[in-house]
Protein backbone atom coordinates (compact mmCIF):
# COMPACT_ATOMS: atom_id res chain seq x y z
CA UNK A 1 0.00 0.00 0.00
CA UNK A 2 1.62 3.25 -0.81
CA UNK A 3 1.95 5.74 1.89
CA UNK A 4 -0.78 7.89 0.69
CA UNK A 5 -3.46 4.91 0.43
CA UNK A 6 -1.94 3.91 4.62
CA UNK A 7 -2.65 7.53 5.75
CA UNK A 8 -6.00 8.06 4.28
CA UNK A 9 -6.92 4.82 5.57
CA UNK A 10 -5.82 5.87 9.28
CA UNK A 11 -7.21 8.96 9.04
CA UNK A 12 -10.82 7.60 8.24
CA UNK A 13 -10.40 4.95 10.68
CA UNK A 14 -9.75 7.13 13.31
CA UNK A 15 -12.44 9.33 12.32
CA UNK A 16 -14.51 6.28 12.17
CA UNK A 17 -13.71 4.26 14.78
CA UNK A 18 -11.02 6.06 17.33
CA UNK A 19 -8.10 3.73 15.79
CA UNK A 20 -4.90 5.37 17.03
CA UNK A 21 -2.60 4.73 14.87
CA UNK A 22 -3.04 7.60 13.14
CA UNK A 23 -2.08 9.79 16.12
CA UNK A 24 1.48 9.31 14.89
CA UNK A 25 1.01 10.90 11.72
CA UNK A 26 -0.29 14.45 13.12
CA UNK A 27 2.24 16.69 14.69
CA UNK A 28 1.01 18.17 18.20
CA UNK A 29 1.41 21.96 19.10
CA UNK A 30 1.23 23.50 21.88
CA UNK A 31 -2.18 25.12 20.62
CA UNK A 32 -3.35 21.69 20.44
CA UNK A 33 -3.02 18.08 20.35
CA UNK A 34 -2.40 15.27 17.64
CA UNK A 35 -5.28 13.82 19.68
CA UNK A 36 -7.61 17.18 19.89
CA UNK A 37 -6.61 18.04 16.21
CA UNK A 38 -8.20 14.35 14.95
CA UNK A 39 -11.15 14.93 17.56
CA UNK A 40 -11.94 17.84 15.62
CA UNK A 41 -12.74 15.72 12.64
CA UNK A 42 -14.45 12.63 14.46
CA UNK A 43 -16.80 14.65 16.31
CA UNK A 44 -17.59 16.86 13.11
CA UNK A 45 -17.98 13.77 11.00
CA UNK A 46 -20.54 12.25 14.07
CA UNK A 47 -22.08 16.10 14.34
CA UNK A 48 -22.89 16.45 10.34
CA UNK A 49 -24.30 13.17 10.00
CA UNK A 50 -26.49 13.68 13.14
CA UNK A 51 -27.97 16.56 11.17
CA UNK A 52 -29.01 15.03 8.20
CA UNK A 53 -30.85 12.40 9.89
CA UNK A 54 -32.62 15.52 12.23
CA UNK A 55 -33.69 17.09 8.91
CA UNK A 56 -34.62 13.97 7.30
CA UNK A 57 -36.59 12.42 10.46
CA UNK A 58 -38.22 15.03 12.29
CA UNK A 59 -40.91 13.12 13.43
CA UNK A 60 -38.99 10.43 14.99
CA UNK A 61 -36.91 13.73 16.48
CA UNK A 62 -39.86 14.97 17.79
CA UNK A 63 -41.65 11.90 19.31
CA UNK A 64 -38.12 10.06 20.82
CA UNK A 65 -36.73 13.96 22.05
CA UNK A 66 -33.01 15.44 21.62
CA UNK A 67 -31.16 12.72 24.26
CA UNK A 68 -32.69 9.31 22.68
CA UNK A 69 -32.90 10.80 19.29
CA UNK A 70 -28.63 11.45 19.32
CA UNK A 71 -28.23 8.07 20.88
CA UNK A 72 -29.95 6.53 18.18
CA UNK A 73 -28.28 8.66 15.35
CA UNK A 74 -24.79 8.06 17.14
CA UNK A 75 -25.68 4.06 17.04
CA UNK A 76 -26.28 3.80 13.63
CA UNK A 77 -23.74 6.13 12.16
CA UNK A 78 -21.49 3.17 14.37
CA UNK A 79 -22.97 0.80 12.21
CA UNK A 80 -23.34 2.58 8.48
CA UNK A 81 -21.02 3.92 7.07
CA UNK A 82 -22.09 6.23 4.13
CA UNK A 83 -21.78 5.25 0.93
CA UNK A 84 -23.25 7.29 -1.30
CA UNK A 85 -21.83 10.94 -3.33
CA UNK A 86 -24.70 12.89 -1.53
CA UNK A 87 -25.04 13.15 1.71
CA UNK A 88 -28.72 13.39 1.32
CA UNK A 89 -29.22 9.30 0.83
CA UNK A 90 -27.99 8.76 4.85
CA UNK A 91 -30.84 8.02 6.41
CA UNK A 92 -32.12 5.28 4.03
CA UNK A 93 -31.44 2.35 6.46
CA UNK A 94 -32.46 4.09 9.18
CA UNK A 95 -35.67 2.18 9.16
CA UNK A 96 -34.49 -1.31 8.78
CA UNK A 97 -32.17 -0.45 11.64
CA UNK A 98 -34.93 0.35 14.38
CA UNK A 99 -36.89 -2.32 13.02
CA UNK A 100 -33.92 -4.98 13.68
CA UNK A 101 -31.65 -3.77 16.62
CA UNK A 102 -32.42 -3.94 20.26
CA UNK A 103 -33.90 -1.39 21.86
CA UNK A 104 -35.34 -0.22 19.10
CA UNK A 105 -37.19 -3.29 17.51
CA UNK A 106 -38.99 -3.95 20.60
CA UNK A 107 -40.80 -0.62 19.52
CA UNK A 108 -41.88 -1.24 16.33
CA UNK A 109 -44.02 1.64 15.31
CA UNK A 110 -40.40 3.93 15.12
CA UNK A 111 -39.45 2.08 12.03
CA UNK A 112 -42.63 2.62 10.89
CA UNK A 113 -41.90 6.14 11.37
CA UNK A 114 -38.59 6.40 9.32
CA UNK A 115 -39.90 4.48 6.83
CA UNK A 116 -42.89 6.83 6.07
CA UNK A 117 -40.60 9.72 6.89
CA UNK A 118 -37.67 8.18 4.23
CA UNK A 119 -40.62 7.53 2.10
CA UNK A 120 -41.75 11.26 2.17
CA UNK A 121 -38.08 12.68 0.83
CA UNK A 122 -38.00 9.99 -2.13
CA UNK A 123 -41.53 11.58 -2.78
CA UNK A 124 -40.43 14.46 -2.52
CA UNK A 125 -37.33 14.44 -5.22
CA UNK A 126 -38.56 11.46 -7.52
CA UNK A 127 -38.87 12.10 -11.10
CA UNK A 128 -41.00 14.79 -12.42
CA UNK A 129 -43.82 14.03 -14.93
CA UNK A 130 -46.70 16.38 -16.22
CA UNK A 131 -50.52 14.73 -14.93
CA UNK A 132 -53.01 14.40 -17.44
CA UNK A 133 -56.17 16.62 -16.87
CA UNK A 134 -59.56 15.62 -15.96
CA UNK A 135 -60.95 16.33 -18.98
CA UNK A 136 -59.17 14.21 -21.01
CA UNK A 137 -60.92 11.33 -19.75
CA UNK A 138 -64.39 12.24 -21.84
CA UNK A 139 -62.43 11.52 -24.93
CA UNK A 140 -62.02 7.86 -24.03
CA UNK A 141 -64.20 5.89 -25.99
CA UNK A 142 -66.57 2.83 -24.03
CA UNK A 143 -65.11 -0.14 -26.20
CA UNK A 144 -61.74 0.92 -25.50
CA UNK A 145 -61.72 1.05 -21.12
CA UNK A 146 -60.79 -2.37 -20.58
CA UNK A 147 -57.73 -2.43 -22.91
CA UNK A 148 -56.30 0.92 -20.81
CA UNK A 149 -53.61 0.90 -18.39
CA UNK A 150 -52.50 3.69 -15.97
CA UNK A 151 -49.42 5.37 -16.02
CA UNK A 152 -48.73 6.78 -12.35
CA UNK A 153 -46.63 9.47 -11.89
CA UNK A 154 -43.12 8.47 -10.55
CA UNK A 155 -43.20 9.57 -7.21
CA UNK A 156 -46.18 7.60 -6.28
CA UNK A 157 -45.90 5.06 -3.37
CA UNK A 158 -47.50 2.47 -1.10
CA UNK A 159 -46.75 2.08 2.09
CA UNK A 160 -48.55 -0.94 4.26
CA UNK A 161 -48.36 0.64 8.01
CA UNK A 162 -49.60 -1.16 11.15
CA UNK A 163 -48.79 1.59 12.80
CA UNK A 164 -50.81 5.39 13.22
CA UNK A 165 -47.88 7.08 12.45
CA UNK A 166 -48.93 9.22 9.77
CA UNK A 167 -51.74 10.52 12.62
CA UNK A 168 -48.24 10.52 15.01
CA UNK A 169 -46.21 12.55 12.46
CA UNK A 170 -49.19 15.05 11.61
CA UNK A 171 -49.29 15.99 15.51
CA UNK A 172 -45.68 16.30 15.78
CA UNK A 173 -45.17 18.63 12.88
CA UNK A 174 -47.74 21.03 13.71
CA UNK A 175 -46.09 20.71 16.98
CA UNK A 176 -48.96 19.15 19.04
CA UNK A 177 -48.78 16.63 21.39
CA UNK A 178 -48.99 13.38 19.72
CA UNK A 179 -51.82 10.78 19.99
CA UNK A 180 -50.48 7.55 21.42
CA UNK A 181 -48.98 5.15 19.60
CA UNK A 182 -51.30 2.58 18.55
CA UNK A 183 -51.95 -0.94 16.08
CA UNK A 184 -54.30 -1.15 14.11
CA UNK A 185 -56.26 -4.42 13.71
CA UNK A 186 -54.44 -5.07 10.02
CA UNK A 187 -51.92 -3.19 8.24
CA UNK A 188 -53.72 0.19 6.81
CA UNK A 189 -52.80 1.05 2.74
CA UNK A 190 -51.48 4.42 2.32
CA UNK A 191 -51.15 6.27 -1.11
CA UNK A 192 -48.55 8.65 -0.76
CA UNK A 193 -47.40 10.72 -3.90
CA UNK A 194 -46.28 14.64 -5.06
CA UNK A 195 -48.56 17.24 -5.90
CA UNK A 196 -47.40 20.59 -6.55
CA UNK A 197 -43.92 19.79 -5.51
CA UNK A 198 -45.02 18.69 -2.19
CA UNK A 199 -45.79 14.72 -0.56
CA UNK A 200 -49.22 14.37 0.04
CA UNK A 201 -50.66 11.16 1.05
CA UNK A 202 -53.84 9.32 2.26
CA UNK A 203 -55.16 6.08 3.09
CA UNK A 204 -56.78 3.97 0.58
CA UNK A 205 -59.56 0.95 1.62
CA UNK A 206 -58.49 -2.15 0.89
CA UNK A 207 -59.90 -2.42 -2.94
CA UNK A 208 -58.24 0.85 -4.01
CA UNK A 209 -55.62 -0.07 -2.66
CA UNK A 210 -55.44 -3.73 -4.65
CA UNK A 211 -56.49 -1.49 -7.66
CA UNK A 212 -53.39 0.85 -7.34
CA UNK A 213 -50.97 -1.99 -7.04
CA UNK A 214 -52.33 -3.13 -10.24
CA UNK A 215 -52.34 -0.10 -12.01
CA UNK A 216 -48.71 0.51 -10.43
CA UNK A 217 -47.98 -3.13 -12.14
CA UNK A 218 -49.35 -2.42 -15.52
CA UNK A 219 -52.16 -4.21 -14.92
CA UNK A 220 -55.34 -3.10 -17.60
CA UNK A 221 -58.21 -1.54 -16.53
CA UNK A 222 -60.26 -4.95 -17.92
CA UNK A 223 -57.80 -6.97 -14.75
CA UNK A 224 -58.57 -4.36 -12.05
CA UNK A 225 -62.20 -4.92 -12.77
CA UNK A 226 -61.91 -8.51 -12.67
CA UNK A 227 -60.34 -8.53 -9.59
CA UNK A 228 -62.42 -5.91 -7.77
CA UNK A 229 -65.03 -9.21 -7.19
CA UNK A 230 -62.99 -10.39 -4.33
CA UNK A 231 -64.99 -7.09 -2.70
CA UNK A 232 -67.71 -5.86 -4.54
CA UNK A 233 -70.86 -7.70 -6.52
CA UNK A 234 -70.21 -7.64 -10.20
CA UNK A 235 -73.16 -4.72 -11.09
CA UNK A 236 -71.43 -2.24 -8.32
CA UNK A 237 -67.83 -2.67 -10.16
CA UNK A 238 -67.69 -0.28 -12.89
CA UNK A 239 -69.08 2.56 -10.61
CA UNK A 240 -66.66 2.36 -8.06
CA UNK A 241 -63.29 1.36 -10.49
CA UNK A 242 -64.58 4.02 -12.44
CA UNK A 243 -64.69 6.32 -9.68
CA UNK A 244 -60.87 5.19 -8.86
CA UNK A 245 -59.72 6.24 -12.29
CA UNK A 246 -61.61 9.64 -11.87
CA UNK A 247 -60.26 10.64 -7.95
CA UNK A 248 -56.50 9.30 -9.20
CA UNK A 249 -56.74 12.06 -12.13
CA UNK A 250 -58.33 14.66 -10.04
CA UNK A 251 -55.31 14.14 -7.33
CA UNK A 252 -52.73 14.60 -10.25
CA UNK A 253 -51.44 11.09 -9.54
CA UNK A 254 -51.94 9.56 -13.58
CA UNK A 255 -49.57 10.59 -16.27
CA UNK A 256 -51.35 9.00 -19.05
CA UNK A 257 -54.29 6.43 -19.81
CA UNK A 258 -52.51 3.91 -22.43
CA UNK A 259 -54.06 1.70 -24.45
CA UNK A 260 -52.44 -1.81 -23.71
CA UNK A 261 -52.24 -4.01 -26.73
CA UNK A 262 -55.39 -6.53 -27.34
CA UNK A 263 -52.81 -9.76 -27.07
CA UNK A 264 -51.42 -8.50 -23.12
CA UNK A 265 -55.15 -8.66 -22.33
CA UNK B 1 -16.20 24.09 -22.67
CA UNK B 2 -19.24 24.81 -21.84
CA UNK B 3 -20.97 28.18 -21.57
CA UNK B 4 -24.21 29.66 -20.32
CA UNK B 5 -26.62 30.74 -23.18
CA UNK B 6 -29.87 31.63 -21.26
CA UNK B 7 -29.38 35.52 -21.00
CA UNK B 8 -26.88 37.53 -22.52
CA UNK B 9 -23.51 38.11 -20.32
CA UNK B 10 -23.59 41.76 -18.21
CA UNK B 11 -20.86 44.19 -19.23
CA UNK B 12 -17.96 42.84 -17.93
CA UNK B 13 -15.30 45.49 -18.01
CA UNK B 14 -12.79 43.82 -16.68
CA UNK B 15 -12.27 40.53 -18.03
CA UNK B 16 -14.37 37.96 -19.14
CA UNK B 17 -14.55 35.43 -16.04
CA UNK B 18 -14.92 38.26 -13.48
CA UNK B 19 -18.42 37.38 -12.46
CA UNK B 20 -18.95 39.93 -10.26
CA UNK B 21 -20.11 39.37 -6.67
CA UNK B 22 -22.61 35.82 -5.91
CA UNK B 23 -23.71 34.18 -2.94
CA UNK B 24 -24.38 30.19 -2.55
CA UNK B 25 -27.52 29.23 -3.30
CA UNK B 26 -29.63 27.49 -0.33
CA UNK B 27 -32.94 25.98 -0.56
CA UNK B 28 -33.93 28.17 2.16
CA UNK B 29 -33.51 31.05 -0.28
CA UNK B 30 -35.31 29.54 -3.52
CA UNK B 31 -38.64 31.12 -3.14
CA UNK B 32 -36.96 34.79 -2.40
CA UNK B 33 -34.86 34.42 -5.55
CA UNK B 34 -37.38 33.62 -7.80
CA UNK B 35 -40.22 36.21 -6.34
CA UNK B 36 -37.97 38.89 -5.61
CA UNK B 37 -34.75 38.59 -8.16
CA UNK B 38 -32.46 40.39 -5.35
CA UNK B 39 -28.97 41.99 -6.96
CA UNK B 40 -26.73 39.32 -6.98
CA UNK B 41 -24.64 39.00 -9.62
CA UNK B 42 -24.63 35.11 -9.58
CA UNK B 43 -24.98 32.14 -7.65
CA UNK B 44 -22.91 29.43 -6.82
CA UNK B 45 -24.94 26.17 -6.57
CA UNK B 46 -23.83 22.74 -4.16
CA UNK B 47 -24.08 20.45 -6.95
CA UNK B 48 -25.04 17.68 -4.95
CA UNK B 49 -28.36 19.40 -4.15
CA UNK B 50 -29.68 19.03 -7.07
CA UNK B 51 -28.06 15.53 -8.05
CA UNK B 52 -31.66 14.32 -8.21
CA UNK B 53 -34.43 13.07 -10.29
CA UNK B 54 -36.62 16.01 -9.82
CA UNK B 55 -39.31 17.41 -8.03
CA UNK B 56 -38.89 21.38 -6.37
CA UNK B 57 -35.30 21.33 -6.08
CA UNK B 58 -34.76 21.30 -9.83
CA UNK B 59 -37.75 22.94 -10.00
CA UNK B 60 -35.97 26.25 -8.66
CA UNK B 61 -32.79 25.42 -10.40
CA UNK B 62 -34.05 25.97 -13.79
CA UNK B 63 -36.33 28.98 -12.47
CA UNK B 64 -33.42 30.51 -10.77
CA UNK B 65 -30.35 30.02 -13.63
CA UNK B 66 -32.76 31.44 -16.53
CA UNK B 67 -32.43 34.98 -14.26
CA UNK B 68 -28.56 34.35 -13.22
CA UNK B 69 -25.43 33.10 -14.32
CA UNK B 70 -24.22 30.17 -12.24
CA UNK B 71 -21.17 27.98 -11.16
CA UNK B 72 -21.35 24.18 -9.57
CA UNK B 73 -19.55 23.46 -6.79
CA UNK B 74 -19.25 19.86 -5.14
CA UNK B 75 -18.24 17.91 -2.16
CA UNK B 76 -18.01 14.27 -3.53
CA UNK B 77 -15.57 14.00 -6.09
CA UNK B 78 -12.57 13.28 -3.39
CA UNK B 79 -9.60 13.99 -5.74
CA UNK B 80 -7.39 13.25 -3.35
CA UNK B 81 -8.79 9.77 -2.76
CA UNK B 82 -6.66 6.55 -3.57
CA UNK B 83 -9.78 4.95 -3.74
CA UNK B 84 -10.73 4.93 -7.95
CA UNK B 85 -12.80 7.98 -9.42
CA UNK B 86 -16.55 7.43 -8.39
CA UNK B 87 -17.76 7.15 -12.41
CA UNK B 88 -21.14 7.09 -11.44
CA UNK B 89 -21.01 10.57 -9.60
CA UNK B 90 -19.00 12.40 -12.78
CA UNK B 91 -21.82 11.00 -14.83
CA UNK B 92 -24.64 12.36 -12.54
CA UNK B 93 -22.08 16.00 -12.46
CA UNK B 94 -21.73 15.94 -16.36
CA UNK B 95 -25.13 15.55 -16.47
CA UNK B 96 -26.14 18.39 -14.43
CA UNK B 97 -24.06 20.01 -16.24
CA UNK B 98 -25.93 19.88 -19.33
CA UNK B 99 -28.52 21.08 -17.82
CA UNK B 100 -27.34 23.96 -15.64
CA UNK B 101 -24.54 25.09 -18.34
CA UNK B 102 -22.26 26.42 -15.62
CA UNK B 103 -19.47 28.79 -16.32
CA UNK B 104 -17.81 26.52 -14.17
CA UNK B 105 -16.81 23.57 -11.95
CA UNK B 106 -15.12 23.24 -9.08
CA UNK B 107 -14.44 20.85 -6.17
CA UNK B 108 -12.08 20.72 -3.37
CA UNK B 109 -8.27 20.07 -3.42
CA UNK B 110 -8.99 16.96 -0.28
CA UNK B 111 -10.19 13.47 0.07
CA UNK B 112 -13.60 12.75 1.23
CA UNK B 113 -13.10 8.67 2.15
CA UNK B 114 -11.93 5.62 0.90
CA UNK B 115 -12.76 2.10 0.87
CA UNK B 116 -15.73 3.14 -0.86
CA UNK B 117 -17.07 5.19 1.76
CA UNK B 118 -17.95 8.68 2.24
CA UNK B 119 -17.28 10.64 5.30
CA UNK B 120 -18.86 13.65 3.99
CA UNK B 121 -16.29 15.71 5.08
CA UNK B 122 -12.91 17.92 3.03
CA UNK B 123 -10.25 16.14 4.57
CA UNK B 124 -6.81 17.36 3.83
CA UNK B 125 -4.05 16.06 1.47
CA UNK B 126 -0.70 15.48 2.75
CA UNK B 127 1.59 17.84 0.93
CA UNK B 128 4.37 15.40 -0.86
CA UNK B 129 5.42 14.67 -4.32
CA UNK B 130 3.21 11.50 -3.96
CA UNK B 131 -0.07 13.57 -3.37
CA UNK B 132 0.82 15.51 -6.44
CA UNK B 133 1.15 12.96 -8.69
CA UNK B 134 -1.91 11.31 -8.15
CA UNK B 135 -4.12 14.25 -7.71
CA UNK B 136 -2.50 15.62 -11.09
CA UNK B 137 -3.51 12.26 -12.74
CA UNK B 138 -7.01 12.47 -11.71
CA UNK B 139 -7.83 15.71 -12.02
CA UNK B 140 -6.96 15.20 -16.12
CA UNK B 141 -9.31 12.49 -15.93
CA UNK B 142 -12.03 14.45 -14.15
CA UNK B 143 -11.23 17.33 -16.97
CA UNK B 144 -11.28 15.22 -20.09
CA UNK B 145 -14.48 13.60 -18.84
CA UNK B 146 -16.20 17.05 -18.29
CA UNK B 147 -14.16 18.39 -21.06
CA UNK B 148 -13.68 21.25 -19.42
CA UNK B 149 -10.91 22.78 -16.59
CA UNK B 150 -12.06 22.57 -13.20
CA UNK B 151 -11.21 24.55 -10.05
CA UNK B 152 -9.63 23.36 -6.86
CA UNK B 153 -10.43 24.99 -3.32
CA UNK B 154 -8.12 24.83 -0.40
CA UNK B 155 -9.66 24.01 2.82
CA UNK B 156 -9.61 24.25 5.97
CA UNK B 157 -7.40 21.76 7.72
CA UNK B 158 -6.92 21.01 11.68
CA UNK B 159 -4.15 18.65 11.66
CA UNK B 160 -0.48 18.78 9.85
CA UNK B 161 0.54 15.68 8.87
CA UNK B 162 4.48 14.58 9.43
CA UNK B 163 4.88 13.24 5.74
CA UNK B 164 4.43 17.18 4.49
CA UNK B 165 6.97 17.99 3.07
CA UNK B 166 5.83 21.33 1.20
CA UNK B 167 3.61 24.11 2.29
CA UNK B 168 -0.01 24.32 1.40
CA UNK B 169 0.55 26.94 -1.37
CA UNK B 170 3.23 25.22 -2.74
CA UNK B 171 1.35 21.98 -3.04
CA UNK B 172 -1.76 23.62 -4.24
CA UNK B 173 0.13 25.17 -7.44
CA UNK B 174 2.18 22.48 -7.98
CA UNK B 175 -1.03 20.69 -8.17
CA UNK B 176 -2.45 23.30 -10.26
CA UNK B 177 0.19 23.76 -12.51
CA UNK B 178 0.96 20.00 -13.10
CA UNK B 179 -2.94 19.25 -13.46
CA UNK B 180 -3.53 22.17 -15.64
CA UNK B 181 -6.52 23.29 -13.70
CA UNK B 182 -7.90 26.92 -12.13
CA UNK B 183 -8.09 27.54 -8.71
CA UNK B 184 -10.99 28.69 -6.41
CA UNK B 185 -9.34 30.21 -3.32
CA UNK B 186 -11.15 30.03 -0.07
CA UNK B 187 -9.88 33.51 1.71
CA UNK B 188 -11.59 32.16 4.76
CA UNK B 189 -10.00 28.78 4.84
CA UNK B 190 -6.76 30.47 4.48
CA UNK B 191 -7.53 32.21 7.46
CA UNK B 192 -8.13 29.43 9.12
CA UNK B 193 -5.16 26.90 8.47
CA UNK B 194 -2.97 29.99 8.83
CA UNK B 195 -4.37 30.09 12.58
CA UNK B 196 -4.22 26.12 12.99
CA UNK B 197 -0.58 25.64 11.58
CA UNK B 198 0.82 29.11 11.98
CA UNK B 199 2.17 30.66 8.66
CA UNK B 200 1.34 34.06 7.15
CA UNK B 201 -1.44 33.79 5.14
CA UNK B 202 0.37 36.77 3.31
CA UNK B 203 2.68 34.35 2.31
CA UNK B 204 0.12 32.07 0.99
CA UNK B 205 -1.47 34.79 -1.13
CA UNK B 206 2.05 35.91 -2.65
CA UNK B 207 2.58 31.86 -3.07
CA UNK B 208 -0.49 30.90 -5.77
CA UNK B 209 -0.12 32.12 -9.70
CA UNK B 210 -2.58 35.12 -10.33
CA UNK B 211 -3.69 33.56 -13.56
CA UNK B 212 -4.54 30.36 -12.28
CA UNK B 213 -7.27 31.57 -9.57
CA UNK B 214 -11.03 32.22 -11.13
CA UNK B 215 -12.98 32.60 -7.85
CA UNK B 216 -12.52 33.49 -4.62
CA UNK B 217 -15.10 32.05 -1.50
CA UNK B 218 -15.78 34.16 1.52
CA UNK B 219 -17.31 32.00 4.69
CA UNK B 220 -17.76 32.67 8.57
CA UNK B 221 -15.67 30.67 11.01
CA UNK B 222 -15.40 30.26 14.80
CA UNK B 223 -13.25 29.21 17.80
CA UNK B 224 -13.03 25.35 19.24
CA UNK B 225 -10.27 26.12 22.06
CA UNK B 226 -7.12 26.99 20.10
CA UNK B 227 -8.20 25.71 16.76
CA UNK B 228 -10.52 27.85 14.51
CA UNK B 229 -13.00 25.97 12.67
CA UNK B 230 -14.43 26.87 9.43
CA UNK B 231 -17.97 26.43 10.58
CA UNK B 232 -19.86 28.51 7.54
CA UNK B 233 -22.42 29.37 10.51
CA UNK B 234 -21.72 33.36 11.26
CA UNK B 235 -20.79 36.31 8.92
CA UNK B 236 -17.26 36.93 7.64
CA UNK B 237 -15.17 38.04 10.23
CA UNK B 238 -13.18 41.72 10.12
CA UNK B 239 -10.00 39.59 10.29
CA UNK B 240 -11.07 37.85 6.83
CA UNK B 241 -12.20 40.98 4.90
CA UNK B 242 -9.02 42.29 5.58
CA UNK B 243 -7.45 39.41 3.83
CA UNK B 244 -10.03 40.14 1.07
CA UNK B 245 -8.79 43.37 0.18
CA UNK B 246 -5.28 41.81 0.05
CA UNK B 247 -6.48 39.11 -2.15
CA UNK B 248 -8.15 41.31 -4.17
CA UNK B 249 -4.99 43.98 -4.23
CA UNK B 250 -2.57 40.92 -5.90
CA UNK B 251 -5.30 39.21 -7.89
CA UNK B 252 -7.17 41.84 -9.10
CA UNK B 253 -11.04 41.25 -9.88
CA UNK B 254 -11.78 37.74 -8.92
CA UNK B 255 -15.42 36.32 -8.91
CA UNK B 256 -16.08 36.49 -5.28
CA UNK B 257 -19.13 35.17 -3.20
CA UNK B 258 -19.97 34.34 0.54
CA UNK B 259 -20.76 30.87 1.49
CA UNK B 260 -23.20 30.22 4.51
CA UNK B 261 -24.33 26.69 5.23
CA UNK B 262 -26.03 27.02 8.90
CA UNK B 263 -27.60 29.69 11.00
CA UNK B 264 -28.85 30.85 7.44
CA UNK B 265 -30.33 33.88 7.64
CA UNK B 266 -32.91 35.99 5.55
CA UNK B 267 -31.56 37.20 2.39
CA UNK B 268 -31.60 40.70 3.00
CA UNK B 269 -28.52 39.87 5.46
CA UNK B 270 -26.35 37.96 3.12
CA UNK B 271 -27.08 40.79 0.46
CA UNK B 272 -25.68 43.75 2.85
CA UNK B 273 -22.87 41.31 3.49
CA UNK B 274 -21.87 40.87 -0.36
CA UNK B 275 -22.11 44.86 -0.21
CA UNK B 276 -19.63 44.95 2.11
CA UNK B 277 -17.35 42.62 -0.26
CA UNK B 278 -18.28 45.06 -2.87
CA UNK B 279 -17.29 48.31 -0.71
CA UNK B 280 -13.76 46.21 -0.36
CA UNK B 281 -13.23 45.50 -3.83
CA UNK B 282 -14.34 48.01 -6.09
CA UNK B 283 -12.09 50.46 -5.12
CA UNK B 284 -8.98 48.63 -5.24
CA UNK B 285 -10.02 47.73 -8.82
CA UNK B 286 -11.21 50.77 -9.84
CA UNK B 287 -7.51 52.03 -8.28
CA UNK B 288 -6.24 49.60 -11.65
CA UNK B 289 -5.06 46.39 -9.95
CA UNK B 290 -4.59 43.70 -12.55
CA UNK B 291 -6.40 44.05 -15.73
FE1 LIG C 1 -15.19 27.32 0.45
Amino acid sequence: MSDLAQLQGAFQAYITQHDPAMLEHVVSTPAATAEQRLEIYAEAYRLRLLETLETDFPGLHGLLGDVQFEQLGRAYIDACASQHASIRWYGGRLSDFLRDRSPYREQPALAELARFEWAQGEVFDAADATPMGIAALQGIAAQDWAELSVQVHPSTRLLNLSWNVPVVWQALDADEAPPPLSAAERPVAWLMWRRELRPHWRSLQPDEAWALQQALAGGSFGVICEGLQTWLEVEQIPLRAAGFIKQWVSDELVVELRLSSKAAS
Amino acid sequence: MQRGSAKPERKQRVNEHFLGFGLGLRPDHHQTVVDQRPPVDWFEILSENYMVAGGKPLHFLDRIRADYPMVMHGVSLSIGSTQALDRNYLHDLRALAVRVQPRWISDHLCFTGVQRQNLHDLLPMPYTEEAIAHVADRVAQVQDYLGQQILLENVSSYVTYRDSALTEWEFLTQVADRADCLILLDINNIFVSSRNHAFDPMEYLLGIPIRRVRQFHLAGHTYQGEIAVDTHDQPVLDEVWNLFAEAVRRFGAVSTMIERDDNIPELPELLAELDTARRIAEPLLAGGARE
